[in-house]
């Protein structure tokens, strides 16, 4: 698959992930571009290599689309009448600064579960006392994704 | 999954000492903010592919992260 093709692929999932709040699987990225189920697999695996996406080991769903999250988190953003997942605190902004939308975010302290809750109005963030805690220095973040 | 919200300074401290972990790096919701808009404004452009890491050391200096946890 040439070069242009696997950028169309991601550029069909992150509009899909935007406009259903989640990635698409492998079958409806096949049925799009009128593939095989191995191309799209291969495609799937190239996007992947370059860090265009995170596939969950060992498949071909996508887990993580940054800033979209391909399963249930505890980071819900609200935005344009829908919910979408985040994949960590950052991405939960994320979100809305992808969209350019404005959003509320429903999380909770990672200590004492209180709730978190944020919102983004008019690409601007409400003034909040919260904190976000990145555990892992830059260098470390693409050894393994899931724990970053 | 280790980008987490805290309450507070105390709270992320105690959870520090729970997990016998050392703190990284703390941002305000302002400054996640505004590292989120540069980092993902653009990316359901067709025309994203991605960053090089120059791109994104550059990003990182425009929000003023400039310690060594943000370097390459």
């Amino acid at each position: 698959m040439d070069d242009n093709r696997i950028w169309e692929m991601r550029a069909f999932i992150y509009r899909y992930a935007a406009e259903t709040t989640r990635p698409p699987s492998l079958e409806e990225s096949a049925s799009y571009f009128a593939l095989t189920h191995e191309q799209a697999a291969l495609a799937y695996e190239e996007l992947h290599r370059r860090h265009a996406l995170f596939l969950k080991p060992g498949t071909h769903e996508i887990l993580m689309a940054n800033p979209f999250s391909g399963v249930e988190t505890p980071f819900k953003v609200h935005a344009n009448g829908k919910t979408y997942f985040a994949n960590c605190a950052w991405d939960s902004l994320g979100i809305p600064a992808a969209l350019h939308a404005d959003a509320e975010i429903g999380a909770a302290c990672a200590q004492s579960g209180e709730p978190i809750d944020l919102r983004v109005t008019s690409e601007r963030v409400q003034e909040s006392n919260a904190l976000v805690h990145f555990l892992l220095p830059f260098r470390e973040w693409y050894n393994d994704l899931i724990s970053t | 999954m280790n980008m987490l919200f805290f309450r507070s300074e105390e709270a992320l401290n105690q959870w520090l000492a729970s997990k016998h972990t050392e703190r990284g790096a703390v941002l305000s919701i302002p400054q996640l903010w505004e590292l989120s808009e540069r980092w993902y404004h653009n990316r359901l452009s067709p025309e994203y592919h991605g960053r090089t890491m120059e791109q994104v050391q550059e990003i990182f200096k425009e929000v003023a992260l400039t310690s060594s946890f943000w370097v390459a």
